[in-house]
């Protein structure tokens, strides 16, 4: 008896021993689709907007839009099969897909990928729906199902294609928006790498951001009339709207306190963070944030030139791209910060 | 700041042709203005009078005087 009691001790002491106690990104892939936009087309289209204007005050000279037949489940296929190429598939027992553009309003995009992907069906599946902050939002679940020790491996894919929510005679949207889809693999780890976070909220906000119609509390309207904005774009209540004054006034409001309050959480100052990925909402945006809060500018990613604001993919998207470029190096400490549609917000640091 | 002053600099930090813009010009008026140069105009008044535009107040913005008048009077000198 004793020596049962000693032996089943030895056992729980080794296997706390042995237990992972953090997460950490191993990596991302990503996705973008074939067909592209850019400015010169937007420039001959529209005629309002010089190709190079657009570029040096938007950061952008192109963006990737999905073909007709292309979903957002289709662009988190892909980038998940670029992530996870020669990775053992059966280690995954969580896959999360943010999106606001799923395939149905049911079943779950999620469900279906996990078919797709040929991940184990003991796999928990599900999507969640947010933009700007949605990957933020999913490395904080990611983070939770592991240390919880609910799932072990978590394969989070944020995947938009906010085109097919544009109207085409919407230059100002058009020109922001480009579609794509992002997928990291989330594993426990010795120490933890995924730092603690801060969340919020203010649904004051959401009809800022919208798309009016075609879910329940307004189904889509073939006959919806079309209106004028202010800068002489046309959109429908079918379509996206977006308030970009009250868009910006919300991001010069929320996102300073925002990082400052994650510093904090983390006993971090902004000395002691080696890179900061913003969202990647528009380059003039998000430089007058930088310079608002005083983060150098060689600590600063932007990488919204070939993609456009893929919405929840932007961040993912240039994490592994200042990885790929060899500007964000093992060790470094990186703040994250999404921020848009709802409104919602999230940050969160991360060791590399 | 002076108002003429506020004039010029508006301009310039929000791109615009700059040809004879006075206090009384409509903004509607200028090349230039735009949804790119209102992303400008409150990134301007914010970093310099720390004052948030809202989007009705931008719809209802006649010349450079009413930019003036949101700011608030005070904050300027009569030139």
């Amino acid at each position: 008896m004793m020596n049962q009691i000693i032996s089943d001790n030895i056992r729980i002491l080794s296997h706390t021993k042995n237990k992972n106690m953090g997460t950490k990104i191993y990596r991302i892939g990503t996705y973008l689709p074939e067909n592209k936009l850019t400015n010169e087309q937007l420039a001959n289209d529209f005629g309002r907007w010089e190709p190079e204007k657009i570029e040096s005050k938007l950061g952008i000279r192109e963006r990737h839009i999905a073909g007709l037949e292309e979903t957002a489940g289709d662009l988190a296929y892909h980038a998940a099969q670029n992530v996870l190429f020669d990775y053992d598939r059966q280690k995954i027992d969580m896959l999360i897909l943010c999106t606001q553009s799923p395939d149905y309003f049911l079943p779950t995009t999620a469900c279906i990928l996990q078919d797709r992907l040929g991940l184990r069906t003991e796999t928990g599946a599900f999507d969640f729906n947010l933009g700007c902050s949605g990957f933020i939002y999913g490395l904080a679940m990611a983070k939770s199902f592991i240390n919880a020790g609910i799932a072990s491996t978590v394969l989070l894919i944020t995947a938009e294609t906010y085109s097919k929510h544009l109207n085409s005679k919407d230059l100002a949207n058009r020109t922001i928006f480009g579609d794509g889809a992002a997928a990291a693999i989330i594993e426990s780890t010795a120490n933890e790498q995924i730092f603690n976070f801060i969340l919020g909220t203010d649904g004051k906000g959401s009809n800022n951001l919208i798309v009016p119609n075609g879910c329940l509390r307004s189904k889509y309207n073939p006959q919806a009339v079309e209106k004028v904005t202010e800068s002489n774009d046309i959109y429908t209540e079918n379509d996206l709207f977006m308030n970009g004054p009250e868009i910006f006034n919300f991001t010069i409001e929320a996102v300073p306190s925002v990082v400052e309050k994650c510093l904090e959480k983390n006993n971090l100052t902004l000395n002691q963070i080696d890179f900061v990925i913003f969202h990647q909402a528009n380059k003039y945006m998000i430089e007058y944030l930088r310079k608002k809060i005083g983060i150098p500018k060689e600590k600063f990613y932007s990488n919204m030139l070939l993609t456009g604001n893929t919405v929840s993919s932007t961040i993912p998207i240039a994490y592994d791209d200042a990885i790929k470029n060899g500007l964000i190096q093992k060790g470094n400490k990186v703040l994250l910060c999404g921020f848009g549609v709802g409104y919602s917000w999230g940050a969160t640091i991360v060791e590399v | 700041m002076k108002k003429k002053e506020f004039v010029i600099q508006l301009a310039e930090y929000c791109e615009f042709e700059n040809n004879g813009l006075t206090l009384e010009t409509q903004l509607k008026s200028v090349e230039g203005y735009d949804s790119l140069a209102v992303m400008s105009m409150i990134a301007f008044t914010d970093e310099n009078f720390n004052v948030k535009l809202t989007a009705q107040q931008i719809k209802e913005l006649s010349d450079f005087n009413s930019v003036i008048e949101l700011i608030g009077v005070d904050k300027f000198e009569d030139d």
